[in-house]
């Protein structure tokens, strides 16, 4: 197994994931106009203002793992410069995104609390004629580019080590040159950040989101679907390509990360919540119950599954 | 309403803050400290991409070096893996050489396997401070200085060459005894091999052992379908 990349760089991938998948669905929840139609949005609220603090809490933690960077932090402006290296590209997009997700979790606060902005332009009186709606929606639109790159690039990363790391490299079908870790990465991340912003937040605020949001449940189980079908893809890829690639594959489903895998992902990230929301479409409720347990386990099973790919990473026999 | 001037006029409450005025963020300090960070990024970014890639030897001409490992011969003694640990004063379980298996069952061949000084080396395009880079003369090197230990190489490396070193926090790997070979030496691993295992050359030689191996195509690259193109180390397989 490789031996570099641990648990924080799996909490990196997973925080960043979450906290652009968390962006995006309350993007797409403001920019159809859908947020407005009611007093109060759950998914916007808790969309716009964890994921700053999740993106950010995962850069800082991937700080943390560095080596002579942690100990010499100005040696970290360095790693602006070499735009071959993804890593590169990771460090500009998350130096542009964090900054807008807080300025959209800032003014999604400020219309939600008009009194504090009240307060705030008291004190700040160049800010008075700020127009909150149109600055946010500019927010969004461009924040929702970064937030798609950022939950593109972690899996750009690990695959363009190509031949190096089999499991990461592997495509999307044997033989295609297209690699599965940027899309798979992306689908979690929506699925993490919808389990996070609906079910963990909407499911339990509104009681009524059943009837708000008619084709939730669907969108979520077509998710957790198209979520199964890559990692279903991505074991058979990989076993396909033979040697380490193979060995990768039945580390994560049969050597030692197979209850990491069955269990952690599988069962609680997959099946439950899947069962959870075909019996909310079939029942026409979500309880709040059901709501927290199928958000845990998408949520969990996406950290889960970051740290599964990692430490199933198996470098070529030589 | 009598105004003292048209700046009281409109504000009248005192509300359009100023530097002159009392405590508080205006616009300009906000603008300086933003335009100020992103100019740290932007010069951090400029600064490393103009490092000088290449590291001159002493020597004008450009060298090509090869180190060819004859596997037929190599016995596993670890004589130079040991002289590379001590060169480099790495602990007993840290090693810049790994011995590999190669061949079939019953007539497997002893394979120490290294930094293979890659012509396009996978290390020093995931790098993202610029610390790998190759020299001129084709040698792989890590500069300690701008290493943040971020440990990209080391998954990008398909010969899993490089190791982190905990302590000092930056990546390391063999550098062929660069000192050595600039001053007409050889690597400290080539010097200790009892049997003769490994040679050493210029390939820019063409009367050299190792050119004519090289040439003939005696001597090979390890995994040329890995796509990193190994310049310096080449193997020969009986």
């Amino acid at each position: 197994m490789q031996q570099a990349w641990h648990w924080l760089p799996a909490i990196y991938l997973f925080l960043g994931g979450l906290g652009a998948g968390a962006f995006l669905v309350a993007a797409a929840v403001d920019l159809t106009g859908e947020r407005y139609r009611h007093e109060f949005c759950p998914t916007t609220l808790v969309g716009s203002t964890i994921s700053g603090p999740a993106v950010a809490v995962g850069a800082a933690l991937l700080i943390f793992d560095l080596g002579a960077g942690r100990q010499e932090p100005w040696r970290i402006f360095y790693m602006f410069g070499n735009f071959s290296s993804v890593m590169t590209w990771g460090i500009w997009i998350l130096s542009l995104f964090i900054p807008l997700c807080f300025a959209y979790g800032f003014l999604e606060l400020m219309e939600v609390y008009p009194e504090v902005w009240q307060r705030i332009t008291g004190r700040f009186g160049f800010l008075k004629n700020l127009p909150v709606r149109r600055v946010k929606r500019s927010a969004v639109a461009v924040g929702s580019v970064l937030a798609v790159a950022t939950g593109v690039y972690t899996g750009v990363l690990i695959s363009a080590v190509g031949p190096s790391m089999p499991l990461w490299s592997a495509g999307v079908w044997p033989g295609l040159p297209v690699p599965m870790m940027p899309l798979l990465f992306l689908v979690s991340a929506v699925s993490t950040g919808m389990g996070l912003t609906i079910d963990l937040s909407a499911t339990i605020a509104l009681p009524e989101v059943q009837r708000r949001f008619d084709s939730l449940p669907i969108i979520h189980m077509v998710a957790i679907g198209l979520e199964a079908i890559l990692v279903g893809l991505l074991l058979y890829s990989a076993n396909n390509l033979g040697g380490a690639g193979a060995v990768s594959a039945s580390t994560m489903v049969a050597g030692h990360m197979r209850a990491a895998f069955w269990i952690g992902f599988v069962a609680i990230g997959l099946v439950f919540p899947f069962v959870v929301h075909a019996y909310a479409l079939g029942a026409g409720s979500h309880s709040p119950l059901s709501g927290i347990g199928s958000g845990l386990g998408i949520v969990v099973a996406g950290l889960f599954l970051r740290y599964i790919i990692l430490a199933s990473g198996v470098p070529p026999l030589l | 309403m009598q105004f003292a001037n048209d700046d009281q006029a409109r504000d009248p409450n005192h509300l359009l803050l100023s530097e002159e005025a009392g405590p508080g963020v205006s616009r300009r300090v906000f603008l300086k400290a933003g335009l100020t960070g992103g100019l740290l990024a932007a010069a951090g970014g400029v600064w490393s991409s103009l490092l000088p890639a290449s590291a001159q030897g002493p020597s004008t001409t450009r060298a090509r070096y090869a180190m060819i490992i004859d596997t037929a011969k190599c016995t596993g003694c670890g004589a130079c893996r040991n002289a590379c640990n001590l060169r480099n004063h790495l602990p007993e379980n840290v090693s810049f050489i790994r011995f590999c298996g190669k061949g079939e069952a019953g007539k497997e061949q002893c394979m120490p396997v290294q930094c293979q000084h890659c012509a396009d080396a996978p290390c020093e395009t995931v790098c993202p401070t610029r610390a790998t880079y190759r020299t001129e003369d084709g040698v792989v090197l890590v500069n300690e200085k701008l290493c943040v230990g971020c440990r990209y190489c080391e998954v990008a490396c398909p010969y899993q060459a490089r190791h982190f070193d905990h302590e000092r926090g930056v990546v390391d790997k063999c550098w062929l005894c660069l000192d050595y070979v600039l001053g007409g030496g050889e690597p400290a691993c080539v010097h200790a091999c009892l049997r003769g295992a490994r040679l050493f050359g210029r390939l820019d030689d063409p009367e050299s052992e190792v050119a004519r191996l090289v040439n003939s195509g005696q001597a090979k690259q390890l995994h040329p379908e890995f796509g990193t193109d190994p310049a310096v180390l080449f193997y020969i397989f009986e």
